[in-house]
């Protein structure tokens, strides 16, 4: 899932980047967001700081700056990434991380911290990057940690741990290759070229020494990620142990958190020196800005303060009190080490810190606030980690209901359109229609949920919320008007179809503002994180229930239920709009950011005190005013240990919202003092106090949480070297020219970095496959310096290729990698060979004269020019194949088989000369004596003069002949269905296949006796038998075609001289063709089939035609903004359609059967006969059938031509017709309607 | 009642479009990607008038040159959709045959069937006027016209929806039949028409 990111403007990075630490109380000024107390930091890493640069110390949060603050109001938005700026020690007596790690996780200052999901009191389980320990850690602790140019890093480690985390459930296919790994080294990338350092000639790197170091560091650590990958890889290929798999997971985990770490150190020093370095150079020209976010920070300070006074100091709240107590203990020894650190006592304590509910209380700002509470109590969950897994999967998460309440719209608005394309009774009309409406307030009462818990209230939601409301009152209109000019003396039937038109059209408009509205909810929980649902069905929709039950009396009677359904509709209209919230102008309802805080307090901030003279010196804006009544509170209020605190004396904390129960400060503080170190000892605490599910559910969130941490603090192991080499050079493939271990290195890794990439248009889908991307980053894939391509993705790519873009644009495209990538020895000479290569075998073995000899000329001069120029012989070679092209008449240079394209298992079998292990042929001296006299035209032949074992071998390597000549070409974009397309072998197939159930039919059909013709079923049953046990299922579904037909089992005086064995047989012939279930029974034969076959085509085609059908061309690249994103090609259609003829390929073999010429020409001239045959067609074989054994029970069948002036029904209409044939139209239905009824 | 399994055969010439407008309604809104190799591509459970049934679909779009193939694909199929383009006419005059071939492997009249001109947004294209196609759907016994557009979308779980109400009413009257078998059979087709409203209908979004 994307991560959730900051809107900052790039525009403001530099002046965000060079503002004085800053300490924006931002909040009072606005109604908004005044009682979220919350503050953005400047966060740095305090221990590295040197204060040198005193003035210039800048904040990484890309945000501090007056200017982009005053745009952002506070949003509780789910940030993946936590940065502590304080210590925060559970107890100061537990030394082993072991021990406490499973509950409450120890933070330091500057650690970053990925966060999995937030409870509703502020504690959040998250992942410590520092040391790979999970548990439960204070959210007010920390700041959120976000910064445009780490960000790609950032996300791809989030994505890099869901993938683990999948692979800890079985899911490990996507470590058998190395995309993965990818997306870390963009981000590594990303991050250097935004910082100015991606080359080590850059001028910042050159100057600054302590960058240089952190950058070769930085690369350091990818190159021993990239390593562990490939081990990891190297264990899923060699199939070991899979507690080995898991211990390259681990590795690979905290390598990436190494890495990542190391980059946020970087950014640090970066931001710190490197800016004024860049300053110095004469870029800081945004630094106007500064002055006046000092000055709005001044204003906004003495605000402030009441608020932390009130709460820190309020006496009425005891709660609040021993919160402090708790923490107090808990801070102290932070707080001594932050007195040796000064920097960091700049901060504001109430940064970043939650309300509780008694603040907001207590506070004359915050009246309103406690109200919204009730609802939104819920734990906030990173939405990657509740979209993949099942095991943590829960279905009350926002997003879930959100798509079960859009397709329950969708299904029943489906239903309602539906009924008015028809006239329908206004009984189904009515209930239709309600239920279309409930299922649209469900669906909006989630958006209404999600919009709300949202504190931005996000305006395009809004706005398409707003749009879908407006449609529902349209459409509800609409059905008013329907049912009031309603004619009560018509039929009940009588809700004529055009009536129902502009219903329709306003049905439809809402379905596509519902689908904009669910799209834009996506949205906010992408950004806000999912949480727990807890919608209040009974307040939300109950009043629409209520109105269903009232019509339901009336629906009983259609015909009383018009009338009465007008107040109805209008009523429903009235109460569409109801809920409608107020307008965000007035919205006091916020919830606080990030969380709210529920009854387990958090431990309050360490406030710092300031007043250290350097920081006096650094900072313009001390706040000694804002802090020190706090501080001064907050040490009154600190009294004796917590521990002391017996359940019964633990003060309740004043509830706010009545539904709630008191919390559990027992387990609070058990947890606070890490007493309580296992997983049970939580639930435990929580079966103590007066738990509610809410808590139960935090329970088994804190359970998960340190089953996982299980795994990720395995310590890190450190690597064993052996490997890499083998490894490395395995996956380089055969090209000797690569170099494989050396590039290992930094240097190796840095090239990599300088290489341009286009991975970022790259989709990839569950299983790790390329789903998607735009034609420079599928080249790329395609000519990777480190990896050998994926068989199947290059397969699909040269199959496919020209279905979405032209042979010249792939020249271009390749041509331009060239260019691009430099000749670098362990990337641009590797990638360079690659695109040689790509061109030698499309080339080679994937030419396709006619669409693609227009990029000759241009293979030409590049291989002539630049590719000789840097690879002499490549481009030698790669010239004289472009020549040879032009002299290839048709198809490919390399005679072209099987196995160059698709399945590499064909191979070996293959190429066996036929005669080698033929069975010998079954056929007597007087049956070649009855053909030769067959052929002189001295007598006939019948099909029952054969071995059907000879007949069905004769037959099948005839259609094995056509069969192997069949071109993938032609299975292309339904080429074959193309009049005058490639598709010409497919279409003899067909063509053979039809001449052969004709075949079938006509032999049966022209025996006057019924015994002989039993005789004959019995013959072709036999054939078909033999024809399955020689994979032959065209053939059988040819022979099946006939005998399974109306027009043959209606011979039922035939069927009852087939023996009982031969119609067994036929049972079981018929279970193999069965189509039912798509072919399961047969696809079930031909799964994984090796040897010689001829599958039945027609179900490849259909395969085919489907995945055409059912896939777009292109796919949405996802962006993080939600605006319109780049469309790439949806190559994962490619793959489908590559897979389907790789398939059909694969059975492409020559059967190893002696041909008899002479029955073969037999065959062969009774399938021409009935190719030349105007007998051969269904009516007449009907026909026939129907002179050998006359319908039994005569009933009266219309004889075909013509199907009118038949039966009562059809004459009326026929009469009609006449009358209306030139004003055709809705006005003609009423003519029918008076004539049904008059039948009737 | 347990859930009943509906057997609808799709066909057409080919490049009407009939597979698209399986493939819209066998697809969920939210799958993008469509595999149609796998034992369900072709089934969906759908609620019709408070029923749930499933429909297996037969389509098999892309063989229709196995002409020979045809009379097995329909012997299964309980309701047929038969498609043409509005943009084809003589994708229109291939049903008249493909029909006759229906009822007569059915040796019935009133098969389920929906005629459905594909392609609507093509309006500019149009070869079949509608009045044509109208025409020829009630020459057929009624058969309810609908005019549907896979690419929008537009009338595609209609077809589909009707011709499903069809087979249930079609069903429900065979086994009343079969319950009250001394009634003599010729009288049974003109009169289940009309209980099983068949009117004429055609339907343009």
């Amino acid at each position: 899932m994307a991560d959730l990111v900051f809107e900052s403007d790039d525009t403001n990075k530099h002046a965000s980047a060079m503002v004085a630490p800053l300490n924006i109380q931002k909040s009072p000024k606005r109604s908004r967001s005044s009682r979220l107390g919350h503050s953005r930091q400047s966060s740095s890493r305090g221990g590295q700081s040197t204060t040198s640069q005193s003035h210039m110390s800048p904040p990484l949060t890309p945000r501090s700056s007056k200017d982009t603050l005053a745009d952002q109001p506070s949003q509780p938005i789910f940030h993946n990434y936590l940065r502590a700026f304080y210590h925060f020690h559970p107890s100061s007596t537990v030394s082993s991380s072991t021990d406490e790690s499973s509950i409450t996780v120890p933070i330091n200052q500057g650690d970053v911290i990925l966060v999995h999901s937030v409870h509703p009191n502020g504690w959040a389980d998250g992942t410590l990057l520092a040391s790979g320990a999970r548990g439960w850690l204070p959210t007010n602790y920390c700041e959120p940690y976000d910064h445009p140019t780490i960000r790609t890093l950032l996300n791809a480690l989030t994505n890099l741990w869901d993938l683990v985390r999948d692979g800890e459930n079985g899911d490990l296919v996507v470590f058998m290759k190395q995309d993965y790994i990818r997306t870390l080294i963009a981000g590594v990338r990303f991050f250097l070229e935004k910082t100015d350092c991606l080359t080590r000639e850059s001028p910042l790197i050159v100057a600054h020494v302590g960058l240089r170091r952190m950058r070769k560091g930085l690369l350091g650590d990818l190159s021993s990620l990239v390593k562990t990958a490939k081990k990891l890889q190297e264990v899923l290929q060699t199939k070991d142990s899979p507690g080995l798999v898991f211990g390259r997971l681990d590795e690979l985990v905290l390598k990436a958190f190494k890495l990542v770490t190391r980059a946020v150190r970087f950014l640090d020093i970066w931001a710190q020196d490197a800016v004024s370095l860049s300053f110095d150079m004469g870029e800081g020209n945004n630094r106007p800005l500064t002055p006046p976010s000092d000055s709005a920070d001044l204003a906004v300070q003495p605000t402030a303060a009441p608020n932390q006074d009130g709460a820190g100091s309020a006496p009425a709240n005891d709660d609040v009190a021993s919160v402090s107590r708790a923490s107090a203990i808990v801070t102290c020894e932070p707080l001594d080490h932050e007195a040796t650190q000064p920097r960091n006592l700049a901060r504001l304590s109430v940064a970043f810190s939650i309300p509780s509910d008694s603040d907001a209380l207590q506070s004359p700002l915050f009246p309103p606030h406690a109200q919204a509470l009730g609802k939104r109590l819920s734990v906030t969950h990173r939405l990657s980690y509740t979209g993949k897994s099942q095991s943590t999967r829960k279905h009350n998460l926002a997003s879930e209901r959100l798509n079960a309440a859009h397709d329950s719209f969708l299904g029943f608005i489906g239903s309602f359109i539906g009924l008015h394309l028809q006239s329908r009774s206004s009984e189904e009309l009515a209930l239709t229609t309600q239920e279309s409406v409930i299922a649209c307030r469900n669906l909006l009462a989630v958006v209404e949920e999600v919009w709300e818990r949202d504190s931005r209230r996000s305006e395009p939601l809004q706005q398409a919320r707003e749009m879908m409301y407006t449609r529902l009152a349209e459409l509800v209109q609409a059905t008013k008007d329907m049912f009031s000019t309603f004619e009560a003396g018509m039929d009940d039937e009588v809700i004529m179809p055009d009536q129902g038109k502009h219903l329709v059209v306003a049905a439809t408009s809402c379905v596509r503002s519902a689908g904009e509205c669910v799209t834009k909810a996506r949205l906010v929980i992408e950004r806000i994180g999912d949480f727990e649902f807890e919608i209040d069905e009974q307040g939300l929709s109950h009043s629409v229930f209520d109105q269903l039950d009232h019509n339901r009396p009336s629906l009983d009677q259609p015909q009383d239920a018009r009338l009465p359904e007008v107040p109805n509709q209008s009523e429903r209209v009235a109460e569409i709009e109801k809920p409608l919230p107020p307008p965000p102008m007035c919205e006091r309802k916020m919830p606080p950011p990030l969380v709210i805080s529920d009854s387990k307090p958090l431990p309050d901030v360490p406030h710092s005190r300031s007043g250290s003279n350097q920081n006096a010196g650094l900072r313009p804006l001390p706040n000694p005013t804002a802090e020190s009544p706090v501080a001064a509170s907050f040490r009154l209020s600190m009294s004796p240990l917590p521990q002391s605190l017996a359940p019964g004396a633990v003060p309740q904390l004043p509830q706010p919202s009545a539904s709630d129960p008191s919390p559990s400060p027992a387990s609070a503080t058990q947890r606070f003092f890490g007493k309580s170190a296992r997983t049970d000892s939580v639930n435990t605490s929580v079966a103590d106090s007066s738990s509610t599910c809410r808590y139960s559910m935090r329970g088994e969130t804190a359970s998960i949480a340190s089953q996982t941490s299980t795994r990720a603090t395995t310590p890190d192991q450190s690597p064993a070297k052996k490997h890499s080499g083998q490894t490395l050079v395995s996956s380089f493939g055969s090209s000797s020219e690569l170099r494989s271990v050396a590039s290992e290195d930094v240097e190796a890794v840095e090239e990599h970095l300088l290489e341009t990439t286009y991975s970022h248009e790259l989709l990839y889908n569950n299983n790790g496959q390329i789903s998607g991307g735009s034609l420079p980053a599928l080249v790329e894939q395609l000519t990777l310096h480190d990896s050998t391509p994926d068989t199947s993705f290059v397969t699909a790519f040269y199959l496919t290729f020209r279905l979405f873009t032209t042979p010249v644009e792939l020249s271009q495209c390749l041509i331009s990698r060239f260019d691009l990538i430099g000749d670098s020895q362990s990337v641009g000479i590797p990638v360079r060979l690659r695109i040689y290569n790509v061109f030698k075998g499309w080339l080679e073995s994937h030419w396709v004269i006619e669409s693609d000899s227009s990029a000759l000329g241009i293979i030409f001069s590049f291989a002539t020019g630049k590719l000789r120029s840097a690879l002499p012989a490549a481009g030698k070679r790669l010239a004289e194949l472009t020549s040879k092209a032009t002299e290839i008449r048709a198809g490919a240079l390399v005679p072209r088989l099987a196995s160059s394209l698709g399945k590499t298992g064909v191979s070996g079998s293959v190429f066996i000369p036929a005669d080698n292990t033929a069975p010998s042929s079954n056929i007597t001296r007087s049956q070649l004596n009855a053909l030769k006299a067959w052929k002189d035209g001295r007598s006939q032949c019948s099909i029952l003069d054969f071995d059907p074992l000879e007949v069905a071998r004769q037959f099948t390597i005839i259609e094995s002949k056509l069969f192997c000549t069949i071109q993938p070409e032609e299975l292309l974009a339904s080429e074959w269905m193309k009049k005058g397309g490639k598709g010409v072998n497919v279409k003899a197939m067909a063509t053979l296949s039809n001449d052969l159930t004709n075949l079938v039919t006509d032999t049966i059909l022209h025996v006057e006796d019924a015994k002989r013709r039993a005789i004959v079923i019995k013959q072709w049953v036999k054939i078909a038998t033999k024809c399955v046990e020689l994979d032959n299922y065209d053939s059988l579904m040819a022979i099946l075609a006939s005998l399974n037909t109306t027009t043959m089992l209606r011979l039922k005086r035939t069927w009852e001289l087939v023996s009982a064995k031969t119609k067994a047989r036929f049972d079981e012939l018929k279970a193999v063709t069965d189509f039912s279930k798509n072919y399961a029974a047969l696809r079930q034969r031909l799964h994984d089939h090796v040897a010689a076959c001829i599958p039945f085509v027609g179900m490849y085609l259909t395969d085919l035609t489907f995945v055409d059908a059912g896939n777009e061309p292109t796919r949405p690249l996802p962006c993080d903004s939600g605006a319109e994103g780049l469309v790439v090609i949806n190559f994962d259609k490619h793959m489908k359609t590559a897979k389907i003829i790789g398939q059909l390929q694969s059975f492409q073999v020559p059967y190893r059967l002696t041909a008899v010429p002479e029955l073969q020409e037999w065959i062969e001239s009774q399938i021409q006969r009935m190719h030349s045959s105007k007998e051969a067609n269904p009516q007449s074989f009907h026909r026939q059938s129907l002179l050998l054994e006359p319908r039994e029970p005569p009933r009266v069948i219309k004889a075909a031509p013509p199907p009118v002036s038949n039966g009562a029904a059809n004459t009326a209409v026929a009469d009609n017709r006449t009358a209306t044939e030139d004003r055709f139209g809705m006005l003609s239905l009423s003519n029918y309607f008076t004539n049904n009824t008059k039948d009737r | 009642m347990s859930q009943r399994e509906y057997h609808i055969v799709v066909l057409g010439s080919g490049g009407v479009g009939k597979s698209c407008l399986t493939a819209q309604f066998v697809q969920n809104v939210w799958i993008e990607s469509y595999d149609p190799t796998i034992e369900d591509s072709y089934r969906k459970a759908i609620e019709v008038d408070g029923r749930h049934v499933i429909l297996e679909i037969l389509d098999t779009a892309g063989t229709e040159q196995f002409t020979a193939m045809r009379e097995l694909y329909m012997k299964t199929g309980q309701g047929f959709l038969l498609v043409f383009s509005i943009t084809s006419m003589s994708s229109l005059y291939e049903l008249q045959e493909l029909r006759e071939q229906i009822r007569r492997i059915k040796e019935d009249d009133n098969v389920p069937m929906v005629l459905v001109g594909n392609k609507s947004d093509l309006e500019d294209d149009r070869a079949v006027p509608r009045a044509r196609a109208f025409k020829l759907s009630q020459e057929w016994g009624g058969v309810p016209y609908y005019e549907a557009s896979a690419r929008r979308r537009a009338n595609v779980d209609e077809v589909f929806v009707d011709l499903c109400r069809q087979i249930i009413h079609k069903d429900r009257d065979q086994r009343e039949r079969e319950r009250e078998t001394r009634r003599p059979q010729r009288q049974r087709p003109g009169d289940r028409r009309n209980r099983r409203n068949h009117r004429p209908r055609c339907t343009i979004l």
